[in-house]
């Protein structure tokens, strides 16, 4: 009976515990950048935006704060002043004439948005745990 | 043993791996822009998808800006501003044609409407507070809306589009396109989409006015939920659209309260009052958006029953009606693509057969 002849080449490839210990490093490595390169804002961190005729005025992360702080904005047509929570904002005084913000109430969850249309100011709350798929793509009304 | 190049490759298996994640707000397929901007005392938000979908943004929010412009009658140099201020002094005011093709319209849906729709409203809104930034909302006496209400005439809005002019015919008379001023521009910014090969788009132009285009990311019509007028947390139900628009009139959107009664923003041209013939809200779907923003609020001044009449009359538009006692109407042609959720909240839904 012959014996299977066996190139070198083949005897090269097969794997050894080396190569398992560098494919278990690359696995590690892909997982340490896939957490480096994450997208911004899909973490746990809620935070809110403030953001005047299109432009950031500032933002604050949500999840740092003990317990409600009241901020007022006054960089604005008609000041503001905001209860931030760490589930949470809400306009709480405002002296634009509508006064649609402060009827707005809180809102909590990310993708949420307080408009004052007078002030051209958005306050959204950005960054918790991903959001479920909604039901729709936009509201009417 | 020779030692094996293992790092390098080790390295780029691993940024390859990493990246397999899309970057946040990359398009799913093709090129997609999105802007969210103020415009027309409104908050907008555009979506666009096709080949040239950042020119075809940057056009749309373009032409926003100019009918803004044109039509703000708040802003002096407007077209709307010019046309009031020689309100019955006998010039005509030349005008851009888009005001013009907008105020022809208007008198087109005052005549169909039987006067519900009225453009020429705008003294007696300005006597409620209504026409400027909320800061002096008030009930008007009846001795002031009697000397105003005979100016709310469209028919003394003379429209000359051969000398691309119009004129008020009467002193004190004013025009506000704020009912119909948004579903115009949704109409316009969808011609102007067809310019840039677009495949999809939804345009939401502060949310009582939306146009829709093609099928939304992943597939199928874009779903418009519809707000219950009584509670902005809550949906009446979702209406798939493509390839038309909606209006909705409710009288959640601007109201105030005075010695315990609450007045909203949507006036009968014959009265001078807040409409109230039992209605919470209506949406009104159709090819065009201007219609449909122009319709919305006659069928809210009119009432359920009009509103059924000019609907049996008319194939140009359905409707979706929230009336108070619960009862919510939606024409037959809207039965397939709207889901009806209000029953969660006491409400009931009845389909209007032609």
């Amino acid at each position: 009976m012959a014996t299977p002849v066996r190139s070198s080449g083949a005897e090269r490839l097969r794997p050894t515990p080396g190569d398992l210990l560098v494919a278990l490093a690359i696995l590690l490595s892909a997982l340490v950048l896939a957490w480096a390169l994450r997208p911004a804002g899909s973490g746990e961190a809620l935070s809110v935006r403030l953001t005047l005729d299109g432009e950031t005025l500032a933002q604050y992360d949500l999840t740092a704060l003990d317990g409600p702080t009241r901020v007022t904005v006054d960089q604005v047509s008609w000041p503001m002043v905001l209860e931030l929570s760490p589930d949470g904002v809400q306009v709480v005084e405002s002296r634009c004439p509508g006064q649609d913000c402060v009827h707005t109430g809180a809102i909590h969850t990310a993708g949420a948005q307080i408009v004052c249309l007078p002030n051209r100011l958005i306050i959204a709350l950005e960054g918790s745990a991903p959001e479920p798929t909604p039901e729709f793509d936009v509201i009417a009304g | 043993m020779s030692s094996r190049p293992v790092l390098f490759p080790a390295l780029l298996c691993a940024a390859l791996l990493a990246g397999c994640s899309a970057a946040p707000g990359a398009p799913s397929g093709g090129g997609s822009a999105q802007r969210t901007l103020f415009a027309m005392d409104t908050l907008m938000n555009l979506q666009i998808t096709g080949p040239q979908a950042q020119e075809a943004l940057e056009a749309a929010v373009g032409e926003l800006g100019r009918l803004d412009r044109l039509l703000d009658r708040n802003e002096p140099e407007s077209d709307i501003s010019r046309l009031n201020a020689h309100a019955g002094d006998g010039t005509f005011v030349t005008l851009d044609g888009s005001t013009l093709e907008l105020l022809e319209l208007c008198r087109s849906c005052y005549e169909t409407s039987g006067g519900a729709f009225d453009c020429t409203i705008a003294p007696v809104m300005d006597a409620w507070g209504f026409g400027g930034t909320g800061e002096d909302y008030h009930v008007p006496s009846q001795a002031e809306l009697d000397v105003l209400l005979p100016l709310v005439d469209s028919a003394a809005l003379d429209v000359d589009a051969g000398m691309g002019s119009a004129r008020l015919t009467a002193s004190g008379m004013a025009v506000d396109l704020g009912g119909i001023a948004k579903g115009y521009a949704a109409d316009r910014l969808l011609d102007l989409l067809e310019d840039y090969e677009v495949d999809s788009a939804l345009l939401d132009l502060g949310t009582s006015t939306i146009a829709a285009l093609g099928e939304r990311d992943g597939g199928g019509p874009w779903r418009i939920a519809l707000r219950d007028p009584s509670d902005g947390e809550r949906q009446l139900g979702v209406l798939a659209l493509s390839g038309q628009a909606l209006s909705t009139s409710g009288g959640y959107e601007r109201q105030f309260e005075e010695n315990g009664v609450t007045y909203h923003h949507i006036l009968d041209p014959r009265t001078g009052y807040p409409a109230e013939t039992g209605v919470l809200s209506v949406t009104v779907v159709g090819e065009s958006a201007a219609v449909a923003d122009a319709w919305s609020t006659a069928l809210f001044v009119l009432g359920p029953e009009e509103a059924e009449a000019l609907w049996r009359g008319s194939d140009s538009f359905d409707y979706i009606l929230c009336r108070a006692d619960g009862q919510v109407q939606v024409t037959e042609g809207l039965e397939d693509s709207f889901t009806f959720w209000g029953d969660e909240y006491g409400y009931t839904c009845e389909i209007l057969r032609r």
